[in-house]
């Protein structure tokens, strides 16, 4: 009974597809949790409600403000949650989100903001944040890995894998991810 | 049924409610397989002519592989089964059962859980108990039942767990306001509900109207098909023709006619048993389809469904 929101891709059953964002009718409390360069991409939902069922948190880095984790703390049982930032972000915070008990079906995320990935490295398990090309070296062990689109929800990241296992002079030419 | 199935002997029988008996199942060799909070079984009781398959709901602690233990309320209406297990099974008998299977699963999400039982409906939770103690979890049991028929392990249920537990006996003029209940729920709460289809659909609509999230809310409903028109059912693939009387699901009919249809729940509720329809109407009974599926008009549970007219077309 409790589908994915998302859509998913043909193919690559994993990657996450964002579709459009409708407010939810119902909810009694909107939050919108967003990263400094993303309010605007939220701005034509938070005009659509009502200022007083509506509360706005800006969060740099990862860490919730007090005021947040508040909010979450005392919020209905009948509150959505929109997610605005890059898809790392988006990640973070549906997982912050859902450790306070939240469910999916209250949670948004938008379209991300740009097409950088976090990867996670199969070999070290280091994350390295922001790529946008594949191959990429691995921050963790320096590995030459390829990007592939297999999604972890846990950890907000595409997994990596070394590209050149068997040939070391074997480099194919980087290519910008979407 | 598709799995493997376990041969099972009837260690115990106890009456806990007037209507209720519960079976104690031990493995006849070897150990139970582990479970769940919220598993069910499929009891296969050797009945004539064809056997009578019931699913129920594992009722003992999950960690305790010495046995299972079940409980059946007699049905007004039984189609056999409960009556079965009530008038012919005596204690040292041999059933079959499948693995437990899970439908109805806790939300470990969940910061708070609210427990809504009617009836016999309480038999699952009882193996959400001992885990949510485990866990340390949050939790509130209401348990609604008429005193004169159900109501099993109340008394023991109220001795353990004090305050969480709230019980409405109808006949005692007890009502549960499921409307101020699911009103002064906290954040982060999920509701899980066992019970008659009038009391999930009350909390299912309360729930809605209160702007809770769909995902929020659990439930599960087991009960027995409701008969039907007879129909004939025409199987592409062999060509052979079944019949479905009115008293028989088409599952049933199909399995009497040894046509293997993969099926877990039998209620409606998990899609094991999905069957592609080729031609005829088909009167959907199922949970699982959603509105635009069931309008399609190619696709039957066979475990709840029917055929809306005399005949149905399968890809069997």
């Amino acid at each position: 009974m409790s589908k994915r929101p998302e859509v998913e891709v043909p193919g690559v059953k994993s990657r996450p597809c964002y579709g459009s964002v409708q407010l939810q009718p119902r909810a009694r409390l909107h939050l919108f949790i967003y990263q400094p360069d993303a309010q605007a991409q939220l701005q034509p939902l938070i005009e659509s409600v009502d200022p007083s069922s509506c509360l706005q948190f800006e969060v740099a880095g990862t860490a919730l403000a007090p005021a947040l984790v508040d909010a979450l703390q005392s919020a209905p049982l009948a509150s959505a949650i929109y997610l605005a930032g890059d898809e790392s972000f988006l990640w973070d915070m549906r997982n912050l989100v859902r450790g306070n008990g939240f469910t999916e079906r209250q949670i948004a995320m938008l379209q991300p903001l740009n097409s950088a990935r976090r990867v996670f490295c199969t070999h070290c398990y280091t994350l390295t944040e922001g790529v946008t090309h594949s191959p990429m070296v691995c921050s963790g062990c320096q590995r030459p890995l390829l990007v592939r689109d297999h999604f972890s929800r846990l950890h907000g990241a595409y997994v990596g894998v070394q590209i050149n296992a068997e040939d070391p002079e074997d480099l194919p030419q980087e290519e910008p991810l979407s | 049924m598709s799995a493997d199935k376990i041969e099972v002997r009837v260690a115990a029988i106890a009456q806990v409610a007037p209507l209720i008996r519960e079976f104690r199942l031990e493995a006849v060799d070897g150990v139970l397989p582990a479970f769940a909070p919220g598993s069910h079984v499929v009891v296969e009781m050797p009945a004539q002519p064809r056997p009578h398959r019931n699913a129920y709901s594992l009722l003992s602690d999950p960690r305790d592989p010495s046995a299972y233990r079940i409980a059946v309320r007699k049905q007004e209406q039984s189609r056999g089964g409960s009556l079965f297990m009530h008038e012919q099974v005596s204690e040292g008998d041999l059933l079959k059962i499948t693995p437990p299977a899970n439908l109805f699963t806790p939300s470990w999400y969940a910061k708070r859980h609210l427990l809504i039982a009617g009836g016999v409906g309480i038999t699952p939770f009882l193996s959400f108990l001992p885990e949510l103690r485990r866990r340390g979890a949050e939790f509130e049991l209401h348990y609604l039942y008429r005193g004169s028929q159900t109501g099993a392990y109340s008394d023991e249920l109220a001795a353990e767990l004090g305050s969480a537990l709230q019980r409405y006996d109808s006949e005692q003029a007890c009502r549960c306001d499921l409307g101020e209940l699911l009103a002064r729920q906290k954040p982060g709460t999920h509701v899980y509900i066992c019970g008659p289809q009038s009391l999930i659909d009350g909390v299912c609509s309360t729930a809605r109207e209160l702007g809770w999230p769909e995902d929020a809310v659990h439930y599960e409903a087991f009960a027995a098909p409701a008969p039907g028109n007879p129909f004939r059912v025409e199987l592409a693939r062999s060509g052979r023709v079944v019949e479905v009387d009115s008293d028989t699901t088409l599952l049933e009919a199909l399995e009497s006619a040894e046509v293997d249809v993969p099926n877990l729940c039998r209620g409606g509720v998990c899609g094991q048993c999905a069957t592609r329809v080729l031609e005829g109407s088909i009167e959907h009974r199922d949970t699982y389809l959603s509105a635009d599926d069931k309008a399609r008009q190619d696709c039957i549970m066979p475990c709840v469904s029917r055929a809306a007219d005399d005949r149905l077309k399968l890809d069997l």
